[in-house]
């Protein structure tokens, strides 16, 4: 499983995270909507995926794993939070 | 890669290459009929290439512009600028899907969209597109991303704007991977394209990501990385290259004062000039900036003090002067891009035949000492007659030798037919099921080889052939059996080798050709006059089914009956110097047959002189020569014709053909050549015959590429270029 949930409650995020993942981790999002997301694992994440996590407004927990995630994606995913939720959701 | 992808790859791009040549063509000369059929019939085969591989937005996109020309060559549609652009676009975005293919080994997936705008583009009443109203827009996306990327941006040559299609994840694609992808990215910004919905009624599979990139890459080689996704992605160079590091005028004006310096004739104090104009010529590009180029310069003036040393120099500066092409390409480069150098071809060649070549070289070798010998005998002041005998001897030695080496390379350039013929029977199949037809192809010969040319060009033309086989020839089942049949028709592909002759039939146990329909078709799309089409024999009517533009097919399909095929056939099997026959066996099937050379290389001519010149006569096309005395030489209104055993045939005067007009009527007896083409049969008058030889014909090209009656030229023995010319314009 790319996407789980942890026994401390919270959604995983390991190694290459598909498309396919993107329904199940919207399902968990929905049924645990308090829970925080750790990328610290995830090597590269599909654009459905980040798509999610920028509609969420969540702040995963990081940095990914995955060079091109770490360096690029997870600024860029910030910046988008600042812009769209400036109170920080 | 798959093989069948390969072929399709290497033929597509041929095929876009000729459709582009002719639509520019017809741009240029809107009446001419010819590169508007050879258009039609490029699209028209592109088509169906892309129906084989299962290219289905390609076959659309395609089907749209080639029922546009349809109309145009009907006379419903005129040539309109709008038009050819329109069809060329098309053929550009064909070649971004061949681009796609070659890369990924497969047709493209998410090529709908573009055929959708292809399409669009034909559709009848279609506006041009509209001007671009986004220009104000495409300012404002990489402004912000500018603003909110302030360090990266500085080293930023270029901006990426990326919108995937809304159904990107459902084709498998991941946009992230794509802009990860790109060569290099400094940074990039995320954005939605639309407001998300609410979590709980997010679509996850429903793409609204629109990406901005900032990246040190050109905007050129963005554009090429991008091209797969060019309809959804834009790319913005950011500085202007020229720019960037230009000269200034004053640098110029100094480097040309240098330049001229070095161009002095004056030999005195040469070397001192050469090494003050290359310091000053080094100081101004330092100074520039441009320190690569100063130090290369540099290196050239310290690394010698030869003659060499100025032409160089003067080189290098010219070269900076001139600058490489930086123009400044301000406007977005998403458009078509040029197209990538064909790969090179490989061909597989027998470890055997290599042995064969170097035992030749060695005794060419033995031969060549043997010539010295000879000549040193000749210095010595040897009996001629002795020298004879020897020169005699070893110029059939070298003749023996040549004639091997040339049959031994140019059995390296063969193939089997196998190569061709191994892409039938699944197309059989599947031609057959879109049909409702069941059919069994049989091919036999397949290891009968040719010249590489040959069997990489029979392809199309087999294919138009095994195409109407299959509409036209192959009865439905109910048919057959009410014919006594079995109810599954054969299609045979038999190839053989008959001596330098390659022959190829392609046979089917239809219904054969109905000659009576063909002659109503003829008469109706007005192929030749009404009294000829009834006067001619069934054998001749049958082969009105050649004619350009004849077709008996009601319906257009993707099939056939387009009316292109077997006067396409033709075309393509004359260019190869081949011939295509037809047997009609009504009720039993049609069996039509190409009789191709073993070799494009070798070429046979008979040497004849008119008008006081040679010309060549490639021997395939020689039937006879005979001497008759001129009073059997009757002139029939203002040509001329003779009776040969009770045939007629007309008479041409080769000289007179040539534009040389004759002063007198030869007296005595006229030589004459008759020769055959095209099914015709005609006699030339020729003042002399010459030898037989066997020659490697040079294609005509440059200027005179297009020269009618021509097919080539070749060197003589004495060093005169011999014209060899094309029976079949003549006889026309």
């Amino acid at each position: 499983m790319t996407v789980r949930l942890t026994n401390e409650g919270l959604i995983s995020l390991e190694g290459v995270v598909l498309v396919e993942d993107a329904e199940p981790l919207l399902q968990l999002l929905l049924t645990h909507p308090a829970a925080a997301i750790d990328w610290r694992a995830c090597d590269h994440a599909h654009a459905a995926i980040i798509q999610i996590l920028m509609a969420s407004g969540i702040a995963p927990i990081g940095p990914p794993s995955g060079v091109f995630m770490r360096t690029v994606v997870e600024p860029a995913l910030e910046r988008y939070r600042e812009r769209a939720f400036p109170k920080g959701a | 890669m798959n093989e069948f992808i390969e072929q399709f790859l290497l033929e597509a791009r041929e095929l876009v290459e000729q459709a582009t040549n002719d639509l520019l063509m017809l741009e240029q000369s809107p009446t001419d009929k010819a590169p508007l059929d050879s258009a039609f019939r490029a699209f028209h085969t592109l088509k169906g290439s892309a129906a084989i591989v299962d290219f289905t937005a390609m076959t659309r996109a395609l089907h749209a512009a080639e029922d546009v020309l349809a109309r145009v060559r009907a006379g419903a549609a005129p040539v309109t600028p709008a038009l050819i652009g329109d069809s060329l676009s098309c053929l550009d975005q064909v070649v971004q899907w061949l681009d796609q293919m070659q890369a990924d080994g497969e047709s493209p997936t998410n090529a709908d969209a573009a055929a959708d705008a292809i399409v669009a583009r034909f559709a009848p009443g279609a506006a041009p597109d509209p001007p671009s109203s986004s220009e104000s827009l495409d300012h404002a996306w990489v402004d912000k991303l500018l603003e909110r990327n302030r360090a990266p941006g500085a080293r930023a040559r270029s901006a990426v704007r990326y919108a995937p299609l809304a159904d990107a994840f459902f084709h498998g694609e991941d946009p992230l991977a794509v802009i990860g992808s790109l060569p290099g990215l400094l940074a990039i910004d995320l954005e939605p394209g639309q407001a998300w919905a609410p979590l709980d009624g997010l679509d996850p599979f429903d793409c609204r990501l629109v990406f901005t990139a900032l990246s040190t890459a050109s905007a050129e080689e963005l554009s090429h990385w991008l091209r797969p996704h060019s309809n959804v992605a834009h790319v913005r160079p950011l500085v202007e290259p020229a720019l960037e590091d230009a000269l200034s005028p004053d640098a110029c004006r100094l480097l040309d004062a240098q330049l001229r310096l070095l161009g002095e004739r004056d030999e005195d104090g040469r070397s001192g000039r050469i090494a003050s104009a290359g310091r000053v010529a080094v100081n101004v590009l330092r100074y520039a900036g441009r320190s690569t180029e100063a130090d290369q310069i540099d290196q050239m003036i310290s690394s010698g003090q030869s003659g060499r040393v100025g032409e160089a120099l003067a080189g290098a500066i010219r070269a900076i002067l001139d600058g490489p092409a930086i123009g400044a390409p301000t406007a977005p480069t998403t458009g078509p891009l040029a197209q990538p150098a064909q790969e090179a071809r490989i061909l597989r060649v027998d470890v055997e035949r290599i042995d064969t070549l170097v035992n030749l070289t060695g005794e060419l070798i033995v031969l060549k000492n043997t010539l010295g010998h000879t000549t040193g005998l000749m210095q010595a002041g040897a009996d001629a007659r002795t020298l004879a005998v020897a020169l005699k001897d070893q110029h059939a030695r070298l003749e023996r030798l040549t004639t091997e080496l040339q049959r031994s390379v140019l059995g390296i350039r063969v193939l089997p037919l196998q190569h061709v013929f191994q892409r039938f029977p699944r197309l059989v199949r599947e031609l057959a099921a879109s049909v409702d037809k069941s059919v069994r192809l049989v091919t036999e010969g397949d290891t009968t080889e040719a010249d590489k040319a040959i069997v990489e060009s029979l392809f199309e033309p087999l294919l138009h052939m095994v195409r109407n086989a299959l509409d036209h020839g192959v009865e439905s089942a109910a048919e057959r059996a009410a014919a006594g049949k079995t109810p599954v028709a054969t299609i045979h592909l038999r190839g053989a080798r008959v001596g330098d002759q390659v022959l190829i039939d392609v046979e089917d146990d239809g219904r054969g050709i109905d000659v009576d329909r063909v002659r109503r078709v003829a008469i109706e799309r007005g192929a030749a006059s009404p009294q000829a089409i009834e006067e001619m024999s069934d054998e001749a009517a049958a082969e009105l089914i050649f004619a350009p533009g004849f077709s008996t097919a009601a319906a257009v399909t993707d099939l056939s009956g387009r009316g292109v095929g077997m006067d396409a056939v033709r075309t393509a099997i004359g260019r190869l110097g081949g011939q295509v026959t037809l047997e009609n066996r009504p009720g039993r099937g049609v069996k039509v047959r190409l009789t191709l050379p073993f070799t494009v290389m070798m070429t046979r001519l008979m040497v004849v002189e008119a008008g006081g010149e040679a010309f060549g006569l490639p021997m395939e096309a020689v039937i006879e020569t005979v001497r008759v005395p001129r009073r059997r030489i009757t002139p029939i209104g203002a040509a001329r014709a003779v009776v040969l055993r009770g045939r007629t045939f007309p008479v041409i005067d080769l000289a007179e053909a040539l534009g040389e007009p004759r002063a007198a009527a030869p007296a005595g007896d006229a030589t004459l050549v008759v020769v055959a083409a095209d099914g015709r049969l005609g006699s030339l008058e020729v003042d002399r015959l010459g030898e037989r030889i066997d020659v490697i014909l040079k294609p005509m090209d440059g200027l005179l590429a297009g020269a009618p009656g021509v097919a080539g030229t070749t060197l003589l023995g004495d060093g005169r270029v011999l014209i060899v010319l094309d029976p079949r314009a003549l006889l026309q």
